[in-house]
């Protein structure tokens, strides 16, 4: 037996040494997995079984300058679709895998969401386009409809089991009081697109599905608007079933803001502009249909009121805006009624720009007050074979510079112009850039133009294709000198103009922020009035000026329109000639005209004239501004 | 009482005293080691039942597993082995007819694809490979004993690699490729004491890695020529593949290691805690309580518990080992070394395929799985050791 032991003795350690090197190759393992490597598998574990959803903020309500809330939130019901349940997530990941014969089959898709659309009035199709938009995240409950009615609700809520994984929410969605007044200013929300999240800064946390501003105030102060998401980390299990709440982080609300919108000026606004459209149309000027109003605090640039027509009803985008309405307010016959015209469009400033050649020729020595012109009606100082007419083809006959404003007299204006071409140094162009012309003012607001101030360099530019149209010519100086030509305003600036001539030559920024509130409803933070424009102009000047344009209103082209108004009013009609399209009438003015505190611009796409269209619109709106009765003008005006 | 003899062997029992005669009968560490992991097993099914619908019904059936177990110890202690070497024959037949019984219409039932469970009646008995260990061992014992410690004829080797491919055949008929490893490592420890030479065992092992290879490479042509699944199955083909390469399919094929592996890794040092696992309590584990019960020990004990398993596993393997060198004869010695070969690998494939070091197959952890057919083999093999112990000395 002993032989046979000591025989064995080898193998027996063999076999030990086989059993201790498996055991040891094995801790080896352990050791690497679990000691070295046991912080990333941990991270990998928390990654299997950790669910993020965030939780929207309230956004931010808008209030107007005097706290009536502009916009707000409102409760919803809105019926989503939860991933939590089986059978929605079963055709959610199948829709999504990338093996496509796993696809749900029609039939599935409709026995499983067939009922609840029909519930919704939707289509199945729909219904299942919006639970498997990638786009969401895995967990988040499907919106599928907003402002389902409560009977609607009811029902689905009484038959829950025939309706798999469909949940009731309360959401918040936007409301607009005072419906779509300020409607421009204000703007409207919807889903952040991919392009506005591709752009968004990354720290925002921004994800699709998300409600952004799109337009006007809501997308310009969507960041304190939106507020901060909370979180809500889900613990799930290997199907993916919601086991608990691991943890919750409450959403932060958005910042409430004030605005320097006086929403009673903004409806007299709108109400104005749309009267003086129809009374344009009803003066013959049938493809009246456009326009826009802008009311500024000349001292601080403070936007009071900004119209826009045609306008639209921001509450069509709640819930996702349909094709058709979209299409509706897209399309090329609608006359673009999303779009802000007050900062938007651009126009020939026509007769109102003549301040500003008035000034510069002022400012220049060319003209002086009771400078003496003649007006023969067709102007030919360039040459016989240029002829200019002044509007009125019989010719003001003796006219004076201040006659010239009154009156509108188109020769004064010719004779200027002609004077600083012949100068040769562009001076008009350059005066007319210190008001802020042909460069954005910076309003707070997306979208703004800036329109153009033309000079040789231009003009060289524009017809870089075309040699023979580079040159600048005399003609183009005298057609800036009354406002035409390639000359492009925004109603926006030609308000900014009038307010700098009342404010003494200094253009203030134009905003409709006024305060950033906090949550406790105190200020947080306000707009910083800033000058954004010197007009290089003598005090006495600006006197003759303001002088000339207070008899516009008394006795010249705007007269009809303010005939027994009470407070002074300093203004100037406008009558754009647009090639192909009927006149677009002007009106800008301040007032009071001895003691400023208000600038109005009015322009009417294709109204007319400025003294018989706009000017009565601004009438009114100024009467609102001063306390002074609003009534119903019909004036004529023949003047440019 | 100064008297000692320089040699235990040669004193007879009734020179000993009570206690001496006692461990004579006994070998403690054996049944120490053998109880702290049934008991450590019991803790980690527990656990691992608790989350799952039917848990408790499911931990019950374990304690009855250890008690029924408790009978085969008995019997296979009480038995002398050495009358077991003539049963050689009746043996094979019994071994023959459990590894087919689950073919055989009215006794056999399929789960998971393998048919590897004895049904009678509707009812699961348990599965007979499980306790064809025991007898493979002790036949292969009486074989290669036949050799007196020297296996140098080729013809001998043969001979016994013609019994291991006979068991081996009739397990694949399952398919139970899991279980036919393990009687290849039974059959790799015996051969080893029995005295094969080391350069031999390369041969051997060459053999099968050309014969593993010429499988994989002409089971695709035989499953055409066939037109059905013949030889290897596609799941066990993914298994070997998602070894070779774990980042292979992580929400298919290489699902269950992958998650084995974050559940053993994210137990760090010290573990999440009894029951609290996430990877097996929210499902991502497959197979926790029976399998990968390793990964749920790994995950909620951590590093430290796993350590302790395999202590002692040591433990009881080199007691194993130290009853098997104490053995009276060669036979005893083989089936202590069977015995070895039979946990050693079954530890060794069931961790490893956890951390991805052995492909995945579906062999029980010795002790610790869940599973009354595989409890009670193993505690009849503990009887069997014990039984080699006791009879150490005599005739």
């Amino acid at each position: 037996m002993t032989t046979f032991r000591e025989q064995l003795k080898p193998r027996f350690a063999a076999l030990g040494a086989v059993v201790l090197v498996a055991l040891g190759a094995l801790s080896v393992r352990l050791w690497t997995m679990q000691v070295l490597a046991g912080e990333s598998y941990a991270a990998l574990a928390r990654e299997n079984r950790i669910r993020e959803i965030s939780l929207d903020a309230p956004r931010g309500r808008i209030l107007d300058r005097n706290g009536k809330l502009l916009v707000t939130n409102r409760p919803s019901l809105a019926v989503a679709l939860d991933p939590a349940d089986e059978r929605i997530r079963s055709l959610i990941v199948r829709a999504q895998s990338a093996t496509k014969s796993d696809d749900p089959t029609r039939a599935e898709v409709r026995e499983t969401l067939g009922p609840l659309a029909s519930m919704l009035g939707m289509d199945v199709q729909q219904v299942f386009d919006k639970i498997v938009d990638a786009r969401v995240e895995a967990l988040r409950p499907r919106i599928i409809a907003v402002d389902v009615p409560v009977d609607v609700v009811a029902q689905l809520s009484e038959q829950s089991q025939r309706f798999p994984g469909v949940r009731v929410e309360q959401i918040a969605v936007r409301e607009y009081p005072f419906g779509s007044v300020g409607a421009h200013v204000l703007g409207y929300t919807g889903e952040i697109s991919e392009e506005q999240l591709k752009r968004s800064d990354p720290t925002a946390g921004y994800e699709l599905g998300d409600v952004v501003g799109k337009a006007g105030v809501e997308a310009q102060y969507e960041g304190v608007l939106q507020g901060d998401k909370g979180r809500r980390l889900i613990e799930v299990n290997a199907s993916g079933k919601p086991i608990r709440i691991v943890n919750e982080e409450a959403p932060v609300a958005g910042r409430d803001i004030r605005l320097t919108i006086d929403i009673e000026i903004q409806r007299v606004a709108e109400e104005q502009l749309a009267y003086a459209i129809s009374e344009a149309r009803r003066q013959g000027f049938k493809k009246a249909k456009a326009g826009a109003a802008v009311v500024l605090d000349v001292k601080t640039g403070e936007v009071l009121a900004m119209a826009s027509a045609p306008s639209y009803d921001p509450a069509v985008f709640l819930g996702g805006i349909s094709q058709a309405e979209w299409k509706a307010l897209t399309d090329k016959e609608s006359e673009y009624p999303l779009n802000n015209r007050a900062v938007m469009g651009a126009y020939p400033p026509a007769s109102t720009f003549k301040v500003v050649t008035g000034l510069a020729g002022l400012e220049a020595g060319i003209t002086y007050s009771g400078k003496r012109y003649t007006c023969p009606g067709k102007w030919t100082e360039m040459g016989e074979q240029w002829p200019k007419w002044c509007w009125k083809k019989t010719g003001h006959g003796a006219i004076s510079f201040d006659g010239g404003i009154e009156e509108s007299c188109d020769t004064v204006f010719y004779e200027i112009g002609y004077e600083f071409y012949k100068r040769k140094r562009e001076e008009l162009q350059s005066f007319a850039r210190s008001f802020g012309l042909g460069s954005k003012l910076g309003v707070d607001l997306p979208g703004e133009l800036k329109g153009r101030v033309p000079d040789a360099a231009w003009k060289k530019e524009y017809n870089r294709d075309y040699p023979e149209w580079q040159t600048w010519l005399p003609g183009d100086t005298v057609n800036l000198a009354i406002g035409q030509g390639d000359m492009l305003v925004t109603p926006l600036q030609m308000a900014a103009v009038y307010a700098g001539l009342a404010n003494g030559g200094t253009v203030m920024r134009p905003h409709v922020l006024k305060h950033v509130l906090d949550g406790t409803g105190a200020v947080a933070r306000s707009f910083q009035p800033e000058p954004v424009a010197r007009v290089p102009v003598s005090a006495e000047h600006l006197a003759v000026m303001r002088r000339a344009l207070l008899r516009v209103t008394q006795s010249g082209t705007a007269a009809a329109a303010f005939r027994g108004f009470g407070v002074p009013v300093a203004g100037k009609t406008g009558t754009a000639q647009v090639a192909g399209k009927d006149d677009f009438a002007w009106f800008c003015a301040f007032a009071p005209a001895d003691a400023p505190k208000y600038a109005v611009a009015v322009v009417v796409e294709q109204g007319g004239h400025g003294g018989s269209v706009a000017a009565p619109a601004a009438r009114n709106i100024i009467a609102k501004l001063l306390g002074q009765p609003i009534v119903e003008v019909h004036a004529r005006d023949e003047s440019r | 009482m100064t008297w000692r003899a320089p040699l235990r062997s040669g004193r007879r029992p009734l020179d000993k005293s009570p206690k001496e005669r006692f461990f004579d009968l006994v070998n403690l560490p054996l049944l120490a080691f053998a109880s702290l992991l049934v008991v450590y097993g019991s803790v980690v099914v527990w656990s691992a039942t608790s989350g799952m619908a039917g848990g408790d019904g499911l931990f019950k059936r374990h304690l009855v597993g250890i008690a029924v177990g408790l009978v085969p110890l008995g019997v296979a202690w009480m038995i002398d082995y050495k009358g077991l070497k003539h049963w050689s024959g009746p043996l094979m037949t019994l071994l023959a007819f459990l590894l087919v019984s689950p073919r055989i219409p009215g006794l056999g039932t399929t789960a998971k694809g393998a048919t590897s469970w004895l049904q009678v009646a509707g009812v699961r008995l348990f599965q007979p490979s499980e306790p064809g260990k025991l007898i493979f061992i002790v036949v292969m014992a009486a074989l290669i004993s036949e050799y007196e410690g020297r296996i140098d004829r080729p013809r001998d080797m043969w001979r016994v690699l013609a019994y291991l491919a006979a068991a081996l055949g009739l397990i694949l008929l399952q398919p139970d490729l899991g279980t036919g490893m393990v009687f290849v490592g039974i059959t790799a420890a015996m051969l080893l004491l029995g005295g094969l030479e080391g350069k031999r065992f390369a041969v051997i092992g060459l053999l099968a890695i050309v014969a593993v290879v010429g499988v994989f490479a002409v089971d695709g042509t035989l499953d055409r020529i066939a037109g059905k699944d013949v030889a290897l199955k596609q799941y066990q083909k993914d298994r070997l593949l998602v070894f070779l390469d774990p980042e292979r399919d992580p929400s298919g094929a290489g699902y269950n290691l992958q998650q084995s592996k974050i559940a053993v890794g994210s137990g760090g040092i010290t573990g999440k805690g009894l029951r609290s696992g996430t990877q097996s309590n929210l499902h991502f584990l497959p197979e926790r309580h029976t399998d990968f019960i390793f990964a749920v020990l790994a995950e909620e004990l951590g590093f430290a518990g796993a350590m302790a398993l395999l202590a002692l596993y040591a433990g009881l393997l080199l007691t194993a080992l130290s009853i098997a060198a104490s053995s009276r004869d060669l036979y005893g010695a083989l089936i202590a070394a069977g015995i070895i070969g039979m946990w050693a690998f079954q530890v060794l494939e069931n961790v490893g395929m956890t951390v991805g070091m052995m492909p995945i197959t579906g062999i029980p952890l010795p002790f610790v799985s869940f599973g009354s057919s595989a409890m009670v083999t193993n505690l009849g093999a503990v009887g069997l050791l014990q039984s080699v112990w006791s009879r150490r000395y005599g005739t």
